[in-house]
């Protein structure tokens, strides 16, 4: 009965809702200016990442601070095939997902075969994305430290091939990223997939002992996400056209990805575009208010305190707390 | 960070009006005739760049200041901080774009100079780069682009041209030097750069070992340490404030005596900062960089309406090479007679100002939109300020040559 009622009521209005959501999305640059588009594609690519990381914390449980690697990995690979290789993105891009993906499932297979678990895991993270990040900041040809440039897109540039353009072709390579990660989170954390993660989570030895197969489960969970962050990291470079090892791999980057998520609540699916907006944008209100009051540093005060009001006041994050102050709303409907 | 007293609840609250309405308010290139040009800068004036940043502010609204007083069409600069985050480039310069700026200065750093570059170009608004020495930032095809800087590889040249030179300056010959490098873009860059010149110029010193360091170093000892086992004439440091600091102090602890340290071009040894930390050890240190020509009647002008608008900061490179983007913009702006960045790209590309700060040939630019005729001299910190000591055409006081050895002073 109850399910029958969910079908009738709650989901059409949420499909309603989801999408008037996409559509408003879908139409931000034929609304707004340049500028607040290249703000967006920013929500996008860190919601968009944030995503990715959330479907290893948020639902299986584990604490990677190295996303920043896989979003290295994408970029370099995406940017050196097309410019040393002249091969599209079309190709650069899945083919960092995939090497990404196995850079993932390597770390994954090496930490969960010795059984690494918690914080030593996060610890891993830590040390595979430093070990890259010093790899890369000495390997000569990607530019070490000094950096790896593309070159200027060509006037006869045909966007939708070579994926780079203006700041209206970046925001919706960005939205149709975040469109599909949004699709596959939600595929696989609703299918059995998602299940058995959830059970990981909560106790990963009782899981265990009722026969589920965390060891491949979680190496899959890694590859998956390393695979999505690496997308993130492809267009991030096309859009950037520059790549420097320690501010795309480093550990501000890293932080810079989980913050969405963190903020917009853990383990949802709507939650890390929450966070990223609230992150960005906020970010871009005290920056103005930084300048106009002509206050260095003003805005990074701001920001923190900000940030450090939020993971007081609702440590379970923006999104649940807005689903829970709507309730009591669709109760008296 | 800098603290303005006048800052108080009210200002906050209109600041947050202001900053909020500006914010959503899509104004692309709405001008009326007769206002002023509206010139976007963007400058990391927060984050780990802040000190550099800032130290380009003061030159940019110092040029705009006294290009208003030259006389010169009327400019509003309109500020963007990018928090030394590469990213925030693009998003700075389409939010100058859209604010109504028709021409860009920026950015310092060489990655948030391209991601701004791209949004420039898709624009078509034209950047001026005050500082930025990757050499992609003019090799990668884009039009709009103008950089009045040296690249790395030509900053690197006018270095070791100019530590060739100083045996005929000083009539002391050194044999062998220590190469030590901080291992971040700049320091990787500037390291690879010697070591190819120093064949290609055929400089008659040995370098016996070369040295790299993390950037985050706190403690040099077992650097300086290796450098002392060398044994050499000269050290030769690439490095930031920070490191040239620890480094100083070091070979002071393990009293190293050398005939010179110099830096070849290398940001740090001439800021303020050093010269105040390392006091008398600071002094004799050498450093070859593009810097002003204290010989001219214009930047005499321009260091003494500095001293008077900021009592406590230094006139060096940064401020300089800011200040000289301002006058380069305001040049365009005269000749092209119009706002319209269109028109002002067709003027930046006709740049020739003959009368300018820095020291080199006349300001122009090349069909990749670089300036190249910046020279460098050879500087030396003589009681804790920097003083020009070669080329002898602009040198403001004699090499001291070999140094004063630490233990000594």
């Amino acid at each position: 009965m109850v399910r029958r009622e969910r079908k009738r009521t709650g989901r059409p209005r949420g499909v309603v809702a989801a999408t008037a959501f996409f559509c408003a999305l879908f139409l931000v640059p034929h609304l707004l200016d340049d500028a607040w588009v290249a703000v967006l594609t920013l929500v996008l690519f860190f919601a968009f990442v944030g995503q990715a990381w959330n479907l290893m914390m948020g639902h299986v449980g584990l604490l990677s601070l190295g996303h920043a690697l896989f979003l290295g990995i994408g970029g370099y690979t995406t940017a050196v095939l097309l410019q040393d290789y002249g091969m599209t993105p079309w190709i650069g891009i899945p083919a960092g997902a995939l090497v990404a993906a196995m850079v993932g499932a390597g770390i994954a297979w090496l930490g969960f075969r010795f059984s690494v678990r918690g914080v030593y895991f996060a610890l891993l993270t830590i040390a595979f994305a430093e070990f890259f990040r010093i790899l890369f900041s000495n390997w000569p040809l990607i530019g070490g430290t000094g950096g790896y440039f593309l070159r200027v897109v060509p006037e006869d540039n045909v966007p939708l091939l070579s994926l780079r353009g203006g700041a209206d072709h970046f925001y919706y390579l960005f939205f149709v990223l975040f469109l599909v990660g949004l699709i596959v989170s939600a595929r696989l954390v609703r299918g059995r997939i998602g299940m058995f993660w959830s059970a990981i989570r909560e106790d990963e030895d009782a899981a265990r002992a009722l026969g589920v197969r965390s060891f491949r489960l979680k190496v899959l969970v890694v590859a998956v996400s390393a695979a999505m962050t690496a997308c993130g990291g492809g267009a991030f470079a096309l859009m950037n056209g520059s790549l420097f090892p320690n501010t795309l791999m480093g550990m501000q980057m890293s932080i810079q990805i989980i913050l969405a998520p963190i903020i917009g609540g853990l383990g949802t699916l709507f939650g890390p575009f929450v966070g990223a907006v609230f992150v960005v944008l906020v970010l871009e209100f005290s920056r103005d208010l930084g300048q106009t009051a002509g206050v260095y540093g003003l805005s990074t005060l701001i920001y923190g305190l900000t940030v450090l009001g939020v993971i007081l006041y609702m440590p379970e994050g923006i999104w649940p707390r807005l689903v829970r102050l709507a309730q009591p709303l669709r109760r008296d409907r | 960070m800098t603290c303005n007293p006048a800052v108080d609840r009210r200002t906050i609250l209109k600041g947050a009006t202001a900053g909020a309405a500006l914010s959503i308010t899509p104004l692309r290139h709405v001008r009326a005739a007769g206002t002023p040009v509206k010139v976007g800068v963007l400058l990391p004036t927060s984050g780990v760049l802040a000190f550099l940043g800032q130290a380009c502010r003061r030159g940019i609204d110092l040029g705009a200041k006294m290009m208003a007083e030259n006389g010169a069409p009327a400019v509003e600069i309109l500020h963007v901080d990018t928090e030394s985050k590469a990213e925030q480039g693009r998003v700075a310069a389409e939010k100058l774009i859209r604010e109504g700026c028709s021409v860009l200065i920026g950015a310092f750093d060489s990655g948030t100079t391209i991601s701004a570059a791209q949004a420039a170009e898709a624009a078509k608004v034209p950047l001026v780069v005050n500082i930025a020495a990757a050499p992609q930032i003019t090799s990668q095809g884009f039009k709009y682009v103008f950089r009045n800087f040296t690249p790395g590889a030509t900053l690197v040249y006018n270095a070791v041209a100019r530590i060739k030179e100083l045996s005929s300056l000083t009539g002391v010959s050194p044999k062998t030097a220590v190469l030590m490098h901080v291992n971040d873009t700049f320091g990787h860059a500037v390291a690879k750069g010697v070591d190819i010149l120093w064949q290609k110029l055929n400089v008659p010193i040995e370098i016996v070992d070369t040295i790299s360091y993390s950037r985050l170093a706190k403690d040099m000892s077992v650097e300086i340490g290796r450098a002392k086992a060398a044994k050499p004439d000269i050290l030769m440091p690439v490095t930031r404030v920070n490191d040239a600091i620890l480094i100083v102090r070091e070979l002071v602890k393990q009293n190293v005596e050398l005939f010179g340290v110099i830096g070849p071009g290398s940001p740090g040894p001439y800021e303020k900062a050093f010269t105040d930390a390392t006091g008398k050890y600071g002094d004799e240190y050498m450093d070859c960089v593009p810097w002003y020509d204290p010989t001219r009647v214009k930047t005499r002008r321009a260091i003494a309406a500095f001293a008077e608008a900021y009592p406590d900061q230094r006139f060096e490179l940064n401020v300089g090479f800011s200040y000289e983007a301002v006058e380069i913009v305001a040049d365009a702006i005269a000749r092209a007679g119009s706002g319209e960045p269109g028109a002002l790209q067709a003027a930046l590309r006709a740049t020739n100002l003959q009368d300018h700060i820095m020291y080199g040939g006349p300001i122009t630019f090349d069909e990749t939109g670089q300036n190249p005729n910046i020279g460098g001299v050879l500087l030396q910190n003589q009681g804790g300020t920097p003083k020009v000591v070669g080329p002898a055409e602009i040198a403001v006081a004699k090499p001291v040559f070999p140094m004063t050895p630490f233990a000594e002073r």
